[in-house]
């Protein structure tokens, strides 16, 4: 089912989500379907527990959903054994994390490396120095997690998803834990990943003013699609917002 | 809410297992091997309360000669005492009896029983006897010179029926019989496995000791009298030249008991002594457990602190979790080492030594000890790191993970460093002369110096040793080298365990190694000849003396020469003589003489070691006396001396010496010389034949000979490493328990990693290696120390002739791949957990 001339990095048809069963049954995901372009930066925001962390693990193979597919880069991720899955994790997914993102054992260049040497792939080192110089961390490369800063270790997961070459990144709140500057030195950087390093990343945010950095935002509400925003502004997705009732 | 409070029993329930484990398996052992004892000795309580069911009285000779490892010969007595006895009133029947070496030869022309160990072969007399344990259960008692009894057992192994021709092999040669009866022990076949072989008295006398003599008289009281009446009487009927002494039939039983009890004591010391190396290595995993534990909670005790728990409260808590943990531990272990007693049952039969069997006895004190001594164990290992808990600022409750406290004080190092040098130290003032108790202060200083220093050392250690890793494994293998150096404390307490069994086994496999290579050197040096028959029988039996002569005379042997030994006693000290034949010796066996010749030696001179005349100041000329089994004092004089102490002794004589006395004397080994042109193949047959003629014995050439006597030293050596093998158990068991917490420990990291594309079998690779890596350092360090303490050991013994040191180089290999393997079967259950970790609870978690 491998399709490379579909435009859609990633896509969830029909996605459901269910915890629990009978009385106390919880519709984390309610019939979702959505795709993400190739080469665009995405937002998604919601209420708490409006199921957006749901969405990223169901589409990211790190969870299993109830009803519906989801296909990465042409592949259906239902069909997928746990080893391929893992496979399909390190070389087509990149994932950024709100916090623990780093092996504590690893120096930053380890880390940034690791779904690569995991999989005992060279990489195109190349490209690997343009992530690191896109996200400035030429002279951090030795230290280990533990001696990095908050937003450095942001920083080196960044990177650690961009380094495999992913046909799409996953974030989950990167910035939830840092404060607005670093918070934003964050998010221009993945704005260079999507516009220099022609990259697809899918985000979740609660911030206005980080989503703005999206090209696209979409939704979620009760565990459905709720609406879609593009060409983003702060002042744009908090009428929205608004609109919504958030 | 009550679902939380239940899930936190049941993640503690888990915890309690494991720290309950290393408990568990240290008092295991130790009840384990004290049921075990008990069990033994009281086996042979039974069989020997039996033997003297019916005895009122016991006549024998009151002379004695104690010998080094508990040997003692007594005198025979001279069979005329048996109408002496028989003429006291009170007495209905007596017996003249004879214990002695006889070993049956079965149809096959193999010997019945196995030679050296296992039960003893029986010579005795069988005749009726009111107090008899023996009774005929086919035929009749033997009668003549021609005819033999046999028990039951024995005939049964031996597929033996009445009539059949029965070789039958003793002190004085092999001699064939007629089966003229079958004879039943009680209400058993066979005592305790041994083999008997029973004739009448005057057959006995001459065939088994000595014509004129027996070892003891049995009484048989017509009631009249009690027993220690009986035995007064006796005792004065007999005249006290004869140096004889009347014991009733209940001080003989108890006697008995009591000797065996002591031979067995020295199994039960053995035992116990591992069995506590055993729990000693258990307390390091019990404080390991404990340490990692505290770690791993101390957000929780933090936050109890946090919210007014005092230091001492929260340590209170933990010490009482331990003291449930000891309590549980030690009563499970108590359990398991009743089963694990009878394991040790199996351990030994596999190792050859067959012991009875009997009913299992569980003694009080093995509950009593096992249980507090459990308890102490466990409470004392989590006393610092419950200290440590208390001490835990409330504010590490804040803390974003919980690290064990990693800071390597310098006060650590210096105190290490200090142990180890005054360990250092006291070995080398005793190679300078200084008393030799230090060498074990010397060893214990070095040993607490490398644990002390451990923490520190297990960084550096762990990153070396894992460097083949990372370079083969790739990231997995960089990840395992770093996750066993990011906790050195862990890490080395870990590693402890298997460093002290593996230190232990090494220190053995050197000394044995230094043993070989020493016997082989001996043995190479002083035995001339082309083969040599070598018995295993050790102290009871052994060779023929006949045997060499008829050897001797052989066509195609130039020379074969018997060498015997006997118990006797010298300055009223047990003392071992070495006996040769002078005719025969020379060019055979060297004893390397520097003064004097083999013409010397007769019945009325001896020769003594160089080692024994320059610390006696003795010299050729000089007399010594020699007080034999028989009571017999013999005055000789040295007519040489010679060099080669290390088979000999200190003391050789002829074997003529005793020919005429009713001393015991058998050959311990005959060694051949043949003739030149006189091909090896050829030659062997027709020994063998000679060899087989007395069934007896094995006919080795001179290199199987000579491995064959280090062959004496690895089977012990098996014996050892069995008992070792408990604590290396326990060190298995303790990295287990460690990788498992640290993987609980670790789980968001290992859900990060499979998130980010990690397999399931990289995952197990990364614990693998760090198993690997762990028991590893506790190998290389313990070889190094192992090898130290063998040497010391080696030295310690220098007195003893142990001479050369040499460093077991193929043990040490087998131990290095042991440990890898051990590393290796330790993380199959640890890592199969950790590629069960919920990935999405790791990676969610905050
Ligand atoms: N393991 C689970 N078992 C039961 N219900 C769950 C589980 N995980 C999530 N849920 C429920 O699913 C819904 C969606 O959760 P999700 O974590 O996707 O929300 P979210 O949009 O990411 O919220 P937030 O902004 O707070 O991170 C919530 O109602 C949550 O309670
Ligand atoms: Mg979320």
């Amino acid at each position: 089912m491998n399709n490379p001339s579909d435009s859609a990095a990633a896509r969830a048809t029909n996605v459901s989500k269910i915890y629990g069963h009978d009385d106390s049954e919880v519709r984390a995901l309610d019939n979702v379907s959505v795709e993400f372009e190739k080469g665009k930066f995405t937002a998604i925001m919601g209420p708490s527990g409006s199921g957006k962390s749901t969405l990223m693990h169901c589409m990211a193979g790190l969870d299993e959903m109830t009803f519906g597919s989801v296909t990465i880069d042409g592949i259906d991720v239902a069909s997928l054994k746990d080893k391929d899955l893992t496979k399909l994790r390190r070389d087509k997914i990149g994932f950024v994390f709100q916090a623990f993102n780093l092996v504590p054992t690893l120096t930053a260049d380890e880390n940034i490396r690791l779904p690569l040497l995991l999989g005992n792939n060279k990489g195109n080192e190349e490209w690997i120095q343009k992530v690191i110089n896109t996200v400035h961390l030429q002279d951090r490369l030795s230290h280990r997690p533990s001696e990095l800063s908050g937003g450095q270790q942001q920083r080196v997961a960044v990177a650690r998803a961009l380094a495999s070459e992913p046909a799409i990144i996953f974030a989950d709140e990167p910035t939830g834990n840092l404060d607005s500057t670093t918070g934003n030195e964050i998010l221009t950087f993945m704005r260079k990943a999507v516009d220099e390093l022609e990259q697809t990343i899918v985000m979740v945010t609660h911030d206005p003013v980080s989503a703005s950095y999206a090209d696209r935002i979409v939704f979620l509400k009760d565990g459905k699609i709720a609406g879609e925003l593009l060409e983003p502004t702060p002042e744009l997705v908090l009428d929205y917002m608004k609109q919504l009732g958030h | 809410m009550w679902r939380i409070a239940l899930k936190g029993i049941l993640g503690r329930k888990a915890r309690l297992v494991l720290t309950s484990l290393a408990v568990i398996l240290g008092t295991a052992f130790l009840s384990g091997t004290a049921v075990f004892s008990a069990t033994l000795n009281q086996t042979f309580d039974n069989l020997f309360s039996d033997v003297f069911r019916n005895v009122d009285s016991y006549v024998r000779s009151t002379q004695v000669i104690e010998a080094d490892f508990g040997q003692q010969e007594r005198q025979r007595i001279p069979v005329e005492l048996v109408d002496t006895v028989k003429q006291v009133s009170g007495v209905a029947d007596v017996q003249a009896d004879i214990q002695a070496f006889a070993r049956i030869i079965g149809k096959d022309g193999k010997p019945l029983g196995t030679e050296g160990n296992g039960p003893p072969t029986f010579g005795s007399v069988g005749q009726e006897f009111k107090g008899a344990l023996w009774s005929i259960s086919q035929g009749r008692f033997a009668a003549g010179p021609t005819e033999v009894v046999l028990d039951e057992a024995s005939a049964k192994a031996g597929k033996f029926v009445l009539n059949d021709t029965v070789k039958v092999v003793a002190q004085s040669g092999s001699r064939e019989f007629t089966l003229v009866g079958i004879a039943s022990y009680g209400d058993v076949r066979s005592p305790g496995g041994a083999t008997f072989a029973l004739f009448d008295l005057a057959t006995a006398q001459e065939f088994l000791a000595k014509p004129g003599f027996i070892d003891d008289i049995l009484v048989s009281g017509d009631g009249s009298l009690s027993d220690t009446e009986l035995a007064m009487a006796i005792n004065q009927a007999i005249p006290g030249t004869y140096k004889t002494e009347t014991l009733t039939g209940a001080q003989i039983t108890k006697e008995t008991q009591d000797e065996i009890g002591t031979a067995l004591s020295f199994f039960g010391i053995l035992l116990s002594v591992f069995s506590y190396i055993a729990l000693g290595v258990g307390s390091f995993v019990i404080y390991n457990v404990f340490s990692i534990s505290a770690a791993q909670r101390q957000r929780e005790n933090a936050l109890l602190r946090a919210i007014g728990a005092s230091k001492k409260q929260v340590t209170r808590a933990m010490l009482i979790e331990s003291v449930v943990v000891g309590l549980f531990g030690s009563t499970v272990g108590l359990i398991a080492g009743i089963g694990l007693s009878k394991a040790l049952s199996a351990l030994l039969k596999a190792a050859s030594i067959d012991l009875p069997s009997g009913g299992l006895v569980v003694p009080r004190s093995a509950i009593i000890n096992t249980i507090v001594i459990g308890l102490i164990v466990t409470v004392a290992s989590a006393w610092l790191p419950a200290r440590r808990a208390g001490k835990v600022p409330p504010l590490a409750a804040m803390r974003e993970t919980a690290i064990e406290y990693v800071a390597l004080s310098r006060r650590r190092t210096i105190f290490g460093l200090v142990l180890i040098a005054l360990g250092v130290v006291s070995i080398v003032s005793v190679t300078n002369g200084a008393s030799k108790t230090l060498l074990g202060f010397g060893i214990l200083f070095f040993f607490s110096g490398t644990i002390t220093l451990g923490p520190v050392i297990a960084r550096p250690v762990a990153l070396l040793l894992g460097k083949p890793a990372e370079k083969f494994r790739g990231v997995t293998g960089t990840m395992a080298r770093q996750n066993s150096a990011r906790n050195p404390k862990r890490t080395s307490r870990t590693a402890a365990p298997v460093l002290i069994g593996v230190a232990l086994v090494t220190a053995v496999a050197a000394l044995a190694a230094s043993i070989s290579s020493q016997i082989d050197g001996v043995f190479t040096q002083q035995f001339k000849g082309d083969y040599a028959i070598n018995t295993t029988a050790r102290g009871f039996g052994g060779l023929s003396p006949s045997l060499a002569d008829d050897i001797n005379v052989m066509p195609q042997v130039q020379r074969a020469t018997g060498i015997g030994r006997l118990t006797v006693k010298i300055d009223d000290k047990g003392q071992f003589l070495t006996t040769i034949n002078p005719a025969t010796v020379e060019g055979v066996f060297d004893i390397g003489l520097i003064s004097g010749s083999y013409a010397d030696l007769t019945t009325e001179t001896i020769f003594v070691s160089e080692k024994y005349a320059n610390n006696h100041d003795t010299k050729l000329g000089d007399i010594i006396q020699v007080t034999f089994a028989d009571a017999q004092v013999k005055t000789l004089k040295i007519a040489g001396i010679y060099t080669y102490d290390e088979i000999a002794g200190k003391y050789t004589v002829s074997r003529d010496l005793i020919k005429d006395s009713s001393v015991i004397s058998f050959d311990l080994g005959v060694f051949i010389k043949l003739k030149p042109g006189v091909s090896n193949e050829s030659a062997r047959s027709e020994l063998q034949a000679a060899v087989d003629k007395y069934g007896q014995g094995t006919l080795l050439s001179k290199r199987e000979y000579i491995d064959s006597q280090s062959g004496s030293i690895n089977q012990l050596l098996g014996l050892i490493y069995g008992l070792l093998f408990l604590s290396v158990i326990i060190a298995v068991v303790g990295i287990i328990i460690t990788l498992l917490l640290s993987v609980f420990e670790r789980q968001r990291e290992i859900g990060l990693l499979r998130a980010v594309g990690m397999t399931k079998s990289q995952v197990r690779t990364t614990v693998r290696w760090e198993s690997v890596i762990t028991s590893l350092i506790g190998a290389v360090v313990g070889i190094v120390l192992g090898v130290g303490l063998g040497w010391v050991i080696v030295y310690a013994l220098r007195d003893q002739g142990l001479s050369s040191f040499s460093v077991p180089i193929g043990s040490t290999v087998s131990i290095l791949m042991m440990s890898f393997i051990i590393g290796v079967l330790a993380a199959v259950y640890p890592a199969w957990r950790a590629t069960r970790v919920n990935l999405l609870a790791a990676i969610t978690t905050a």
